[in-house]
């Protein structure tokens, strides 16, 4: 059930398609916080349908099940430079997307999003399934993408476009993001066993915590991301990595980290 | 792209759409790293004979002042006089310290003072009716980083125009990471000189940190033998490796820190706002 038609009065069937979907660890507190109230309509003809996907260019950073976002201007889920909300602290830390899609939706400029039981992770060197998203034909003309997704071997690294500018395609028309990573601000970059959610901790055998409210950061409001220090060379002379760190070289990435592809098919 | 090209076009396209208009813009600048702070921006506007940097070729002395020591002008350090960007954009002198400078090839103005981490700055910058905008500032604490932006269209359309911007080296030193601290423990070889200034090795802008640089490094890509450092350069001009830094403020091969001082690009945005007439 990857395909999913929505739009922006049809929150209240997404959640019983979702229910009704099943698979994958679903989880029916998807939307709460928005009673759209009005009949989901199928996709009629004066609207658009758009297919977006996630490409993890990262050798080895799992990237968690993204929140997928059609809104119109004037929300962004983050502003570089200031403190994070609760739903991305949520998202970076432990990969939920469940929380960040709250707050979306209850902004007002938000068009349709793509329920959290309907996506999945996105391992490295991978592209995602498409999901598709149906938006009345009224809002191609101020149309923005935000999906955020978190490199789950760390504390509170993410991907994804902010409120990237989609208006105006024309069916056929895909346009490409390739995407830098953030730091949350929200934990301190341990890079330790007991604090980041992904396999490498889990391999590791640390507590492999997601998200926690303590906020720790040195630099408490959200930044681009310096990336991984991990544990090469942090023993030899130069001291150079983070000797309580559980990640290796491997664990590594440059910007872009991610590519973004979105297609109107309708 | 030469810039002589870029002359040429633009000169063609000026002469089809008619004169040039002067244009206001309105800057925001963001530093969007973790842990480097910039030193005052350069802003200059020019009709295409001013090439600050050119990644490929040799920094000019200008540069490596910029990128060394963050110094643009003579009211900054007076030891920079007739080798700053000052000198080079024209030699006139700005009236005061961050006035607007006209020259006949070029409009420059120095912004402000440091900008640290996840900081955003704004600023009107009067361009003239030149072609061309550049724009420069250096990363502290590092060896010879700058940000930079190298001459990019002038937009005239009222509009909001946004450009991330990267790293890049000067490659007029080599990358030691070597702290300067109050003790000067360190110096130059041959000359003696106190490490982290223009044309002598070690970290610029130690004391700006969000965390304490310690003189305690061997050094990374220059090593420090017997307290003194042999300066060397790295250039042409090219996007910067990044640091290396360390966890041992006590010992180690550098004395910036590797969970604060590096950096992914991009390392700063700039976003160009063309009013509306």
């Amino acid at each position: 059930m990857k395909t999913l038609k929505m739009s922006a009065v049809a929150l209240a069937t997404s959640l019983i398609v979702a229910c009704g979907g099943g698979g994958g660890g679903g989880n029916n507190a998807v939307a709460p916080g928005v009673d759209g109230g009005a009949e989901a309509p199928d996709v009629g003809a004066a609207d658009a349908t758009y297919t977006v996907s996630v490409v993890n260019l990262t050798q080895s950073q799992p990237m968690s099940p993204p929140a997928i976002v059609m809104h119109q201007s004037g929300f962004n889920a983050f502003i570089d430079g200031e403190p994070a909300s609760f739903g991305i602290e949520v998202m970076a830390e432990g990969g939920s997307p469940v929380d960040l899609l709250v707050e979306a939706q209850a902004a007002p400029e938000h068009i349709v999003s793509v329920p959290a039981s309907d996506v999945a992770l996105v391992p490295p060197l991978a592209i995602s399934e498409d999901e598709t998203l149906v938006v009345p034909s009224e809002n191609v003309g101020d149309l923005r993408l935000t999906l955020l997704t978190m490199m789950i071997d760390t504390n509170d690294a993410f991907t994804g476009t902010n409120a990237v500018d989609i208006s105006n395609m024309t069916v056929g028309e895909q346009r490409i993001f390739n995407q830098p990573t953030w730091d949350a601000g929200t934990e301190d970059n341990l890079e330790t066993a007991d604090t980041m959610p992904g396999p490498a901790a889990q391999q590791a055998g640390g507590l492999a915590e997601g998200f926690n409210p303590a906020r720790d950061d040195i630099q408490p409001v959200v930044h681009f991301h310096q990336g991984v220090v991990t544990s090469a060379n942090a023993n030899d002379p130069s001291r150079e990595g983070l000797s309580t760190s559980i990640l290796t070289e491997i664990d590594r990435w440059d910007n872009p980290a991610s590519r973004i592809v979105v297609t109107r098919t309708q | 792209m030469k810039l002589r090209n870029m002359v040429a076009a633009a000169v063609l396209s000026a002469s089809a759409v008619g004169s040039a208009q002067a244009v206001t813009l309105d800057i925001e600048f963001t530093n969007l790293t973790k842990g480097q702070s910039f030193t005052p921006r350069l802003l200059v506007a020019h009709d295409g004979s001013e090439d600050l940097f050119q990644v490929g070729e040799t920094a000019t002395r200008g540069l490596a002042w910029l990128a060394e020591a963050g110094v643009i002008d003579d009211f900054q350090d007076p030891a920079s006089a007739g080798s700053n960007f000052q000198a080079e954009l024209g030699g006139t002198a700005p009236s005061a310290p961050n006035a607007l400078v006209q020259n006949p090839t070029n409009n420059w103005q120095r912004f402000g003072g440091l900008l640290p981490p996840s900081q955003t700055r704004t600023y009107v910058f009067d361009a003239g009716d030149f072609e061309f905008f550049t724009m420069a500032s250096m990363l502290i604490p590092t060896n010879d980083a700058f940000v930079g932006l190298d001459s990019i269209r002038v937009p005239t359309e009222p509009g909001t125009y946004t450009f991330l911007l990267n790293a890049y080296d000067a490659g007029t030193e080599l990358n030691d990471e070597l702290g300067t601290g109050p003790d000067q423990t360190l110096v130059e070889a041959g000359t003696g000189l106190p490490l982290g200034g223009y044309a002598v090795p070690g970290v610029a802008g130690a004391p700006t940190s969000i965390v304490p640089v310690p003189t305690t490094g061997t050094g990374v890509a220059a090593q420090a033998i017997n307290g003194e450092v042999i300066d060397g350069t790295d250039g042409p001009v090219h996007i910067h490796r990044n640091v290396l830094g360390d966890t041992d403020d006590a010992g180690g091969a550098s004395d910036l820190d590797s969970r604060v001082h590096r950096w992914l690009n991009p390392v700063a945005r700039l976003v160009i706002t063309v009013p509306a007439q």
